[in-house]
C-alpha cells in the first residue's frame, strides 16, 4: 500500500514534468519526483523494522541505516541542483516574462 | 611500489582535482597552471597503470563503503580524459576565460575519472551528478540565453534519469545488500532496466541520447570538445564495466551498440551543420563503443581524440554549413588537421582509428557483423563532407556572414591562435603515436576490407548524397519528447533483460 502511494507520487513528478507548461511547474514536478524516490529509500530502509539503529539493552528490529546514508547525499545533490535551475529561470524571465517551456524553447532552438 | 601505496597514490589523485578545484578558484592568477598540472597528472597515472600492468580493487571503509576498481580498462579512459582536458586548456590558454572557467574543466575532469574508477552505484551516482553540474555551469559560461536554455534541458534530462537510476539502486540494494556492480544480475528486471535507463542517457546511447546533439553543438567549442571527447563516456564506461563482470547483461549492451551506432550515423548523413553532424557521429561512435566491449577502452581513445580535435577546428572554420564552407574554402593547414582526424574516425590506415576499428570488428559477434559494417560504411560517408572541403591556401575574404553560433565566440573567429595549434598537435600526434598499440591490425586483408569500406562510403557521398536536400525533422528533440522517451526506453530495456533472464534460465 505505501509502496504504491510511493510509485504513484514518482509518477505524478514524472507526468508532471511531461504536461505542465510553464518551467517552473516543471521544475516543482521534478522536485515531486525526486521527493517520491527519496520516500521509497525511507520504505526500502525500514522494511526489517522502524527503530533508530542505536545499541540499547532492549532487544528491537532496527531500520536499515545505509539506505537513509545514502540518500543524505542524494538530497543535498538535488536541493544543489534545484537551486541551479531556479537562477536559470529567474535569468531566463528577463526576456520570456510567461515562461512557457514551449516558447522559450522555440526561441533558442536554431 | 608495493599494493599499498599503490592505493594511496590512486586516492590521492583521485581526491587532488576536488581540492584543486577550489584552490584555482582562491588563486586566480594561476588557474591555467594548476588545471595543466592535474590533466598532465591524470596522464601520468594512466601511463604508470599501464606500465606496471596493475590491478586495484579497493574496498574503503567497511562493507557498505566505496569501492574502487583500477585496471587497464580505466586507464585508457583516464588518458583520453587527460589528454583531451590538456588540449582543451591550450585551446583556451590566450582567451580571456576566468579562473571560474578552469575551476569548472577541472572539477569535471576529476569527476570522470572518478566515474572511470568507482565499482558501486552509490560512488557513480555522485560522480555523475558532479558531472551535470560542472558541464552545465560550463555550457552557461557565457551566459546569454540560448546557452542558458540548452544548459538547462541538459540538467532536467539528466536529473531526471538520475532519479529513475536512484530507484534502481535502491532495488539493487534490497536485493543483495550492497550496492556493488556484481549485485546487478542478481536483482529483479526492474532494477537492471532503471539502473539501464540513467546511464543510457547519460551518455547519449540510442534514442534516450538525442539530447546531445543541441547541447553539444550550442556549446562553446572547448566545452564541445570537452563534452563530446570525454564527458559522454563517463556514461558509456559503467555499462561496458557492467557488461564485462556480468555476462547476462553482455547481449543487451551489445544490441543497444548496434541500435546506437546505425542511429546516429543515419541522423549526422544527412545533417548539413559540422557540429551537429559531429554531435550524432558521437552517438554513433559509441555505438562502437558498447558494440564490442571487451576492446570498447581502445576505441573510446581514438575516438575521444578524434572528435575533439574536430570540434575544435569546426569551431574555428569561418561557418557551420557545409556548403558555405565548400563555396569559401578553408586553410590548408586546417585542412590537413581535419582530415587527419576525420580519416581516424572512419577507421583509415596509418591513423589509430584503424587499429581501434578492426579490433572492434574482430571482437563482434556474428548477428552484429552486418549491422556494424553498414554503420562503418555509414561513417565514412558522414566525414566525407569534411575531407572533401576543398583545401585552399588563401581563402578568399568574403563579408562575414552571419554565425549560427551565440555570441561571444565571434571574437575568437578572427584569427587563429597559437594555442589552437598546440591543442590540434596533441591530440593529433596522440591518435598518430597510439596507432602502435594493436599493429597487428596491419594484415593484407585488414587493409583491403578497410580501404573498400570507406571508398563505398566516398563514392556514395559523391553521386548521391552531395547533392541531396533531405533534412530530417527534429521535433523528437523538443524537450517534452526527450523526457517522454524514458518511460518508452524504460519498458524497453524491461522487456529485453526479461526475455534473456527467461530464456537463459531454460538452458
Amino acid at each position: 500500500m505505501l509502496e504504491a502511494c510511493v510509485l504513484a507520487t514518482i509518477l505524478c513528478g514524472f507526468f508532471g514534468i511531461i504536461f505542465k507548461k510553464n518551467l517552473v511547474m516543471k521544475i516543482i514536478s521534478m522536485d515531486i519526483m525526486s521527493t517520491g524516490v527519496i520516500a521509497y529509500y525511507v520504505l526500502i530502509a525500514s522494511r526489517d523494522g522502524l527503530y533508530t539503529p542505536i545499541v540499547t539493552t532492549k532487544e528491537v528490529a532496527y531500520a536499515d541505516p545505509v539506505p537513509q546514508a545514502v540518500i543524505l547525499t542524494a538530497i543535498v545533490i538535488g536541493f544543489s541542483i534545484q537551486a541551479l535551475m531556479l537562477v536559470c529561470v529567474m535569468k531566463l524571465a528577463k526576456n520570456n516574462p510567461t515562461l512557457e517551456a514551449s516558447v522559450i524553447e522555440e526561441n533558442n532552438t536554431p | 611500489m608495493t599494493n599499498m601505496t599503490i592505493s594511496l597514490v590512486s586516492i590521492a589523485w583521485i581526491s587532488l582535482p576536488f581540492f584543486i578545484g577550489f584552490v584555482v578558484y582562491l588563486l586566480p592568477q594561476f588557474a591555467r597552471w594548476l588545471a595543466l598540472a592535474i590533466a598532465v597528472l591524470s596522464a601520468a597515472y594512466a601511463v604508470q597503470i599501464f606500465v606496471l600492468g596493475s590491478f586495484l580493487d579497493i574496498q574503503l571503509l567497511d562493507n557498505f563503503g566505496v569501492t574502487l576498481l583500477i585496471d587497464r580498462l580505466s586507464a585508457w579512459f583516464i588518458l583520453t580524459n587527460a589528454l583531451v582536458t590538456t588540449a582543451v586548456i591550450f585551446y583556451c590558454w590566450q582567451t580571456a576565460k576566468t579562473s571560474f572557467f578552469y575551476m569548472q574543466l577541472v572539477i569535471l575532469h576529476g569527476s570522470v575519472n572518478a566515474t572511470f574508477i568507482c565499482a558501486d552505484f552509490i560512488s557513480l551516482y555522485v560522480a555523475l551528478e558532479v558531472i551535470s553540474i560542472a558541464a552545465f555551469l560550463l555550457i552557461t559560461y557565457s551566459r546569454s540565453d540560448r546557452r542558458i536554455w540548452v544548459g538547462l534541458r541538459y540538467l532536467f534530462v539528466s536529473n531526471t534519469v538520475m532519479l529513475f537510476y536512484l530507484i534502481g539502486a535502491v532495488l539493487v540494494y534490497k536485493a543483495n545488500n550492497s550496492f556493488a556492480y556484481q549485485g546487478l544480475l542478481g536483482s529483479p528486471p526492474e532494477a537492471i532496466a532503471l539502473i539501464f535507463l540513467g546511464l543510457l542517457a547519460k551518455g547519449g546511447i540510442f534514442v534516450s541520447g538525442l539530447w546531445l546533439p543541441l547541447t553539444h553543438s550550442e556549446s562553446e567549442t572547448p566545452v564541445s570538445a570537452m563534452l563530446s571527447g570525454v564527458v559522454v563516456k563517463a556514461g558509456v564506461f559503467p555499462l561496458i564495466r557492467c557488461a564485462l563482470l556480468l555476462e547476462g547483461i553482455e547481449p543487451t549492451v551489445r544490441m543497444f551498440g548496434v541500435a546506437t551506432a546505425l542511429l546516429g550515423v543515419s541522423y549526422a548523413m544527412f545533417e548539413r551543420d559540422t557540429k551537429r553532424t559531429l554531435a550524432f557521429s558521437t552517438i554513433s561512435q559509441l555505438g562502437f563503443v558498447l558494440a564490442a566491449p571487451a576492446v570498447g577502452g581502445f576505441y573510446a581513445f581514438t575516438h575521444g581524440l578524434a572528435k575533439s580535435s574536430l570540434f575544435l577546428i569546426a569551431g574555428t572554420l569561418p561557418s557551420r554549413n557545409f556548403r558555405e564552407l565548400r563555396d569559401r574554402g578553408i586553410e590548408l593547414k586546417m585542412w590537413l588537421a581535419l582530415i587527419i582526424a576525420s580519416l581516424s574516425i572512419c577507421g583509415f590506415p596509418l591513423v589509430a582509428g584503424f587499429g581501434a576499428k578492426v579490433w572492434t570488428i574482430k571482437n563482434l559477434l556474428p548477428w552484429q557483423a552486418i549491422a556494424m559494417n553498414i554503420a562503418t560504411v555509414g561513417t565514412a560517408i558522414t566525414f566525407a563532407k569534411f575531407i572533401f572541403l576543398s583545401g585552399q591556401k588563401s581563402p578568399q575574404t568574403s563579408p562575414p556572414t552571419p554565425l549560427l553560433e551565440g555570441e561571444g565566440s565571434n571574437k575568437s573567429k578572427t584569427k587563429v591562435q597559437s594555442g589552437f595549434w598546440w591543442a590540434i598537435a596533441i591530440l593529433l600526434v596522440g591518435l598518430i603515436v597510439a596507432n602502435g598499440v594493436y599493429d597487428q591490425a596491419y594484415t593484407l586483408e585488414n587493409l583491403v576490407k578497410s580501404l573498400v569500406k570507406i571508398a563505398v562510403g566516398w563514392l556514395v557521398y559523391l553521386l548521391i548524397l552531395r547533392k541531396s536536400v533531405i533534412k530530417l525533422p527534429r521535433a523528437i528533440e523538443q524537450f517534452e519528447h526527450l523526457i517522454g522517451i524514458m518511460s518508452l526506453v524504460l519498458i524497453l530495456v524491461f522487456w529485453m533483460v526479461q526475455i534473456q533472464l527467461n530464456a537463459s534460465s531454460y538452458f
